[in-house]
């Protein structure tokens, strides 16, 4: 874009050649010819990298820049003429999205079915895996006969866990709100 | 400059001095430098307000982020109207702020302000000194509006009193811009125009 359009500033003379061009074509933001075109579900031609800016300006308000009907990442086609090289999804190429973000939605799937097969276990592993030792040690009396043996120890014991029952629930509630 | 905004403007350029509108000589665009990044907008009063047979100078600036943020425009040509404040020539139109989309141009901002002349929000002011005379006194605002089209925007004078208002309170000393708008806001009450400007 930048290369075609750094001879550009003559005002008149190159005028007329470029009108020819394919005016009915032309992203409706950069009123360029569209590159790596997707077209909204309203019907409204865009560059995606021009696109997806206007979406990341206004994260809360994603409309269509012509006509304002909704509109979303997911709510465009990417258009594939004969012409193009190759062709991917325009939308999984714009440089401002970063890779990180992208392998975080596998991990995301992979997850649910995971937990989904293990069923009961999910749950305590997923909440329960910081206060698991005191929870059996405390709410688990056949664990207690070590600290039966021990007689001599039964406070000290008890207030260490709970100390670490407390350092646990802390560090959940602080997890719970971060 | 961020390479599409610049991109943008030149494009913008050539369809504003391609349409029609610069013919009927409703509006106009103008660089202002090489940087692309400063422009001077000029917007003829529309037909049937008060703003009739006059030039509306605007400034134009174009912000880096340009298209994905709105142009900030600003009458440099002082005008009497509920939008736009007499002072300093803000505007204000809700696609200059969070209503503005990427497919706007310069073109239709030019036509929606001329359409915002054409049709004043009372309700929504930029100058609550101008909108309150809109809503008791409309009238007297059309007059006033008139009579500021002819001062500041070259549109033509009618009204002899109100010129005559200004000069007798010039003869006193007091500068014409603030004799202008102290009779404006007192609905073009000599007395109590003078009262103000003297207490």
């Amino acid at each position: 874009m930048e290369t075609t359009n750094a001879p550009g500033p003559s005002k008149s003379g190159k005028d007329g050649e470029e009108k020819e061009e394919n005016p009915l074509f032309e992203c409706n933001i950069c009123l360029d010819t569209a590159k790596d075109a997707v077209v909204s579900m309203c019907g409204h031609l865009f560059c995606w990298p021009c696109l997806h800016q206007w979406l990341e300006t206004r994260p809360t308000r994603q409309l269509c820049p012509v006509c304002k009907a909704a509109i979303g990442k997911d709510k465009v086609i990417p258009l594939y003429g004969r012409g193009s090289n190759q062709q991917e999804d325009p939308r999984n190429k714009v440089p401002p999205r970063p890779a990180g973000q992208r392998s975080e939605p596998e991990t995301n799937s992979g997850f649910p079915g995971f937990g989904f097969g293990d069923g009961g276990f999910h749950m305590s592993f997923g909440i329960g895996a910081f206060p698991f030792g005191f929870i059996t040690s405390t709410f688990n009396p056949h664990d207690q006969r070590p600290s039966q043996a021990a007689r001599g120890l039964p406070n000290e014991d008890e207030f260490i866990s709970k100390m670490f029952l407390y350092v646990a629930i802390t560090f959940i509630i602080w997890l719970l709100l971060a | 400059m961020a390479n599409i905004a610049a991109q943008r403007i030149k494009r913008e350029f050539k369809e504003v001095i391609k349409s029609e509108e610069v013919a009927k000589c409703a509006i106009r665009l103008e660089l202002i430098g090489d940087s692309f990044t400063e422009l001077r907008g000029e917007i003829g009063g529309p037909p049937d307000t008060p703003y009739e047979g006059g030039l509306f100078v605007l400034e134009i600036k174009i912000p880096e982020t340009y298209p994905f943020n709105p142009p900030k425009v600003r009458f440099v040509t002082k005008i009497w109207h509920p939008n736009i404040s007499s002072v300093t020539g803000a505007i204000c139109l809700d696609i200059l702020k969070d209503q503005w989309a990427a497919a706007m141009t310069l073109r239709t901002v030019l036509l929606s302000l001329q359409a915002l002349m054409a049709s004043p929000e009372p309700d929504d002011p930029q100058d609550a000194v101008v909108a309150k005379q809109f809503k008791e006194n409309e009238e007297m605002f059309r007059l006033t509006a008139r009579y500021w089209t002819s001062e500041y925007a070259g549109g033509p004078n009618e009204n002899q009193d109100f010129q005559r208002k200004v000069q007798r309170l010039i003869d006193m000393g007091i500068e014409s811009d603030r004799a202008c708008v102290a009779l404006s806001a007192y609905n073009w009450d000599l007395e109590r125009a003078t009262e103000q400007l003297f207490s």
